[in-house]
């Protein structure tokens, strides 16, 4: 036995054929299905994507499709208990990964090729025979709601920030409600509903299979043969309402008591990836804001010149990130917005830093990206993309979302394509698709009062330094910034206990 | 209607690595190690993986360094300046030359080690990341000035950090555990030396001399280059760099005599955490302590465990139960971790918690338990390799800790040797209550 796994574990190493052909079908009628074989590759990964996400859940349930599919991803079959599932999973360090999103869900699983079999036994019964036993819900439920409830709001105010800023872009939208839900639509969910879900949505023209590494050539048909035992059935596509566009400045201010300011800015745009234009906008973003990256100019500006915080990004549609600081797949969405994530700050700058980024933010709109940066960009897009799917289940993720847009291959595209784009179309997608007046702002912030004060106001609002010998520039901007006008109508900013939020759909009343 | 549609990927899709294997061995892959006059060594990990690279340094030194008073976090600071420039290649234009080459980069900083790391596609870019790495180690210049600007950031990264419970936990835990060594502050250091960094140029300057000096320093480099060309890229830029000779000598931490206990009030509403360490043994691939207790904390607190199906599965007290410990230079704290449904079972929990630790040294593990535990550590160890990033970023950690890859299949070798009955004498060696820390945090009290 001991020596078996070390020859498994040689293999998972070795030599590793390269594809030379992904193979897609896509059925209309059935399931769909993804194939990337890789002869020689010891791992085998799996995306089981649905064509569902929280966007679904009905009203008064929020939170039902994510704790439906964390049933089947964290739950027990028929056959075997979950206690039983983990035990047999864990000598071959296997696991079900779920990610939940507006409008499609992927399980994701990778195994070594000499586990398939027994893998992919307890995998499929998961799926396509689940226990839904009481206590596995009661156990997944207090999970789901221990996050919306405590570790939501409390402990991770960037991803709080960035869930207000969902809730005020989205108000009264099939997307305005966080994937898990909220405090009382999960207290209200019973196993009934769980199991109404699944019957529902858990369907075969729902489900795209997305297999790929060093399986055995009959492995996918058995997969398509057993997933076709669903019931057929297709969730029609949402027919969502028109993206409502902030006027002017509409701001929501959670508050609590910290010494750090996060912020999230955003509006609708109406742009995806399957847009002709979205690579001159990326391109345009990646400059204005690039995740993580020297590259992104509000990074420059706020982060490497002041000092002001971590880092401080822009983002041309939804993003999620995934290993490293790539793109994570599957979350795609009809409708799409333009983002900017400023991390936590010092609370005495945080108007500065507002004004900061909404003045970088004008000044693209208004005078668009140098010829030089558009250079830089592209080439930096260009190159980077390169590092974009390394792992199986990246390749696989990317194949999906490449015919969720209607590529065959969208990064094999994006190098095609980013070579021909001009600093003018660049320019141009700045001014069709962004703006700097009409935005949506969620801060989190100790003494929102007085921040709203300033803000109505306009009062100025300049910071100092530790350093005594700033540059002169600097200073010189920051004179400039200080009082950069902003048009802030009282009845714009409403301000709201950080508690209060998440308990029921939307924006909580004000105080 | 079906429709089939091939497609051709680019060859940068394609992940493929094809190491000259050695079967036996967990860590497969063929490798070379080089060392320089001036002390840099340099281990090359080729692969087949066509056209991705992955240049890591690594330098040995992290918060474990920072044994004065008054200059925790400094490690970490330091790892901030490093992206400053130098008079060749100042900041604007190293950050261009990245931008260009639309490389993954970073660095980041542990209790013993902090890394660098340049991932980008293109073997033709070899020489001038080789170069330009080269450079901002050996020529880094910065002034007191962007000493001042760059101490907010950290302090900013620390505010980023404070919403988090855990990490208030791990602060209070390791504060309260370690008396003299540095292992007692977390890497970004206590708050009152985070505001003291815009005054720490001078130190700057002693803690770059010492400790970014080549004879402190590894590179290591994974993918798709030769080996002789790589060395000679590297022989010709890192060539001048002078060694440091510094011996570093940190705090022997004293035995510790009573149990300790410590609350922390997390000011807003969070899931209760209850945390309990042990000093153990620090990382070897000789000493069976530290490999029984690593195997230890996976037969019993691991999402199989009869503990954990209890407390998290059945009774549902817990939200998350987890062991750690992590390898380290010196000795360092083996920790059990909960999170709690209710604040009301924390007394049952952490006697929960104890009662395990004490059954552990009265009965030895079952035998297929410790197995399936060292065929889960395999294919974890396993899977984390099939990038060249996840092939370096892995052995990095094991690098710090040696200096020779090879200690990855010297471990896994002693984990294969660990015995049930090890086990049991290392639950009676270290868990004594007089070697106890317990923490707990709780939250939503404060006003």
């Amino acid at each position: 036995m001991r020596n078996n796994i070390h020859w498994h574990l040689g293999i998972l190493v070795l030599i590793m054929t390269f594809v030379a052909f992904s193979c897609a079908k896509l059925n209309p009628k059935k399931l769909s299905t993804e194939l990337l074989p890789v002869e020689g590759n010891p791992l085998v990964s799996f995306r089981i994507l649905l064509n569902i996400g929280s966007a679904n859940d009905p009203p008064g349930k929020e939170g039902l499709c994510q704790l439906t599919l964390s049933m089947l991803a964290n739950g027990g079959s028929k056959s075997l208990t979950f206690k039983e599932i983990q035990k047999k999973f864990y000598p071959m360090a296997a696991s079900v990964g779920l990610a939940v999103d507006k409008e499609m869900s992927v399980f994701t699983g990778t195994i070594h090729v000499d586990n398939l079999e027994k893998y992919y036994a307890i995998f499929k019964d998961m799926l396509l025979d689940p226990g839904f036993r009481q206590e596995d819900f009661n156990r997944i439920k207090t999970r789901q709601l221990n996050f919306v409830e405590k570790n939501l709001v409390s402990n991770m105010d960037e991803q709080f920030g960035k869930e207000i800023l969902n809730l005020i872009m989205y108000e009264g939208h099939p997307y305005g409600h966080n994937e898990a839900g909220t405090v009382e639509s999960l207290k209200s969910l019973t196993l009934d509903d769980i199991k109404a879900f699944c019957k529902e949505h858990f369907v075969q023209r729902n489900i795209f299979i997305g297999i790929a590494g060093g399986y055995p050539a009959e492995f996918p048909p058995k997969v398509v043969k057993d997933f076709s035992a669903l019931p057929d059935g297709k969730t029609p596509k949402l027919r969502l309402p028109e993206q409502r566009r902030p006027s002017g400045l509409e701001i929501v201010i959670a508050e609590k008591k910290t010494p750090a300011t996060a912020i999230s800015i955003g509006f609708p745009v109406s742009i995806s990836k399957a847009d002709p234009d979205y690579l001159s906008l990326w391109i345009a973003v990646s400059h204005f804001g690039e995740h993580r990256q020297h590259l992104s100019l509000l990074f420059q500006k706020i982060r490497e010149e002041r000092g002001q915080n971590y880092g401080d990004y822009a983002y041309a549609d939804h993003f999620i990130q995934g290993r490293d600081k790539f793109p994570a797949q599957n979350c795609c969405r009809q409708q799409q917005y333009f983002s900017i994530w400023i991390r936590p700050l010092a609370n005495s700058n945080r108007h500065f830093v507002l004004r900061q980024a909404l003045r970088e933010l004008k000044k693209l709109v208004e005078e668009g990206i140098p010829k030089d940066r558009f250079e830089i960009t592209r080439t930096y897009l260009l190159n980077y993309t390169k590092l974009y799917a390394q792992t199986l289940e990246e390749r696989l993720g990317w194949q999906i979302d490449s015919h969720y847009y209607g590529y065959q291959d969208f990064l094999a595209e994006v190098q095609k394509r980013l070579l021909t784009i001009t600093h003018e179309d660049v320019n141009r997608a700045i001014k069709k698709y962004l703006n700097f007046e009409n935005l949506y702002i969620a801060m989190i912030t100790d003494d929102a009062k007085s921040l709203k004060e300033a803000l109505v106001a306009n009062a100025p609002s300049p910071i100092t330094y530790a350093n005594p010998n700033m540059p002169k520039e600097v200073l010189e901007e920051d004179r400039v910034i200080q009082i950069f006008p902003l048009d802030v109508k009282t009845e714009k900013v409403r301000i709201a206990p950080a508690t209060d939020f998440f308990q029921k759909p939307g924006i909580p009343k004000i105080e | 209607m079906t429709k089939f549609i091939p497609v051709v990927l680019t060859t940068f899709l394609l992940l493929g690595i094809s190491p000259a294997l050695q079967s036996s061995k967990v860590f497969p892959f063929s490798y070379k190690i080089e060392e320089l006059e001036n002390g840099l060594k340099v281990i090359s990990i080729p692969l087949n993986n066509p056209n991705i690279i992955s240049y890591y340094s690594i330098v040995r030194s992290g918060s474990r360094n920072e044994v004065e008073a008054g200059k925790s976090g400094f490690a970490h600071f330091f790892e901030h300046i490093m992206f400053k420039g130098t008079k060749n290649v100042p900041r604007k234009a190293y950050e261009d030359f990245l931008t260009r080459l639309g490389a993954g980069t970073n660095g980041y900083t542990t209790d013993d080690y902090t890394c660098y790391f340049v991932v980008f596609a293109g073997r033709e870019n070899l020489e001038e990341v080789v170069k330009t790495e080269a450079d901002r180690f050996i020529n880094l210049y910065y002034d007191e000035e962007m000493i001042k600007t760059e101490a907010p950031v950290i302090e900013g990264e620390y505010y980023a950090s404070v919403s988090s419970p855990s990490r208030r936990l791990s602060e209070l835990l390791r504060d309260t555990a370690f008396e003299k060594h540095s292992y007692k502050h977390t890497t970004l250091g206590y708050l009152k030396d985070i505001l003291d960094m815009p005054n720490q140029f001078e130190y700057s300057q002693l803690y770059k001399n010492r400790f970014y000096a080549p004879d402190n320093i590894i590179l290591l480099v994974a993918g798709d280059f030769d080996h002789d060309q790589l060395m000679a890229y590297i022989k010709k830029y890192y060539s001048g760099w002078k060694k440091s000779n510094y011996t570093l000598v940190t705090p022997k931490e004293p035995p510790q005599t009573k149990a300790k206990r410590a609350h922390f009030d997390f000011p807003s509403k969070t899931s209760p955490m209850l945390a309990i360490a042990f000093h153990g043994p620090a990382y070897s691939e000789e000493k069976i302590d530290k490999a029984a207790l690593d195997l230890l904390a996976k037969t019993s607190f691991s999402s199989s465990s009869p503990l954990y199906q209890k407390l998290v599965i059945e009774e549902q007290k817990c939200l998350a139960l987890s062991a750690s410990f992590s390898d380290h230079r010196d000795p360092y704290l083996l920790v059990f971790n909960a999170t709690l449904k209710d604040e009301k079972d924390l007394s049952y929990v952490e006697e929960e918690i104890f009662k395990e630790l004490e059954r552990l040294k009265n009965e030895p593990v079952p035998e297929d338990v410790l197995a399936d535990v060292k065929s889960n550590q395999k294919y974890s160890f396993a899977d984390e390799l099939g990038t060249t990033d996840g092939v370096a970023g892995t052995l990095a950690g094991y690098i710090n800790l040696t200096t020779d890859p090879e200690t990855v299949n010297k471990l896994f070798d002693l984990y294969e040797k660990v015995t049930p009955g090890d086990i049991q004498e290392m639950a009676k060696k270290y868990f004594n209550k007089t070697n106890s820390t317990v923490a707990t945090l709780t939250g939503g009290k404060i006003k």
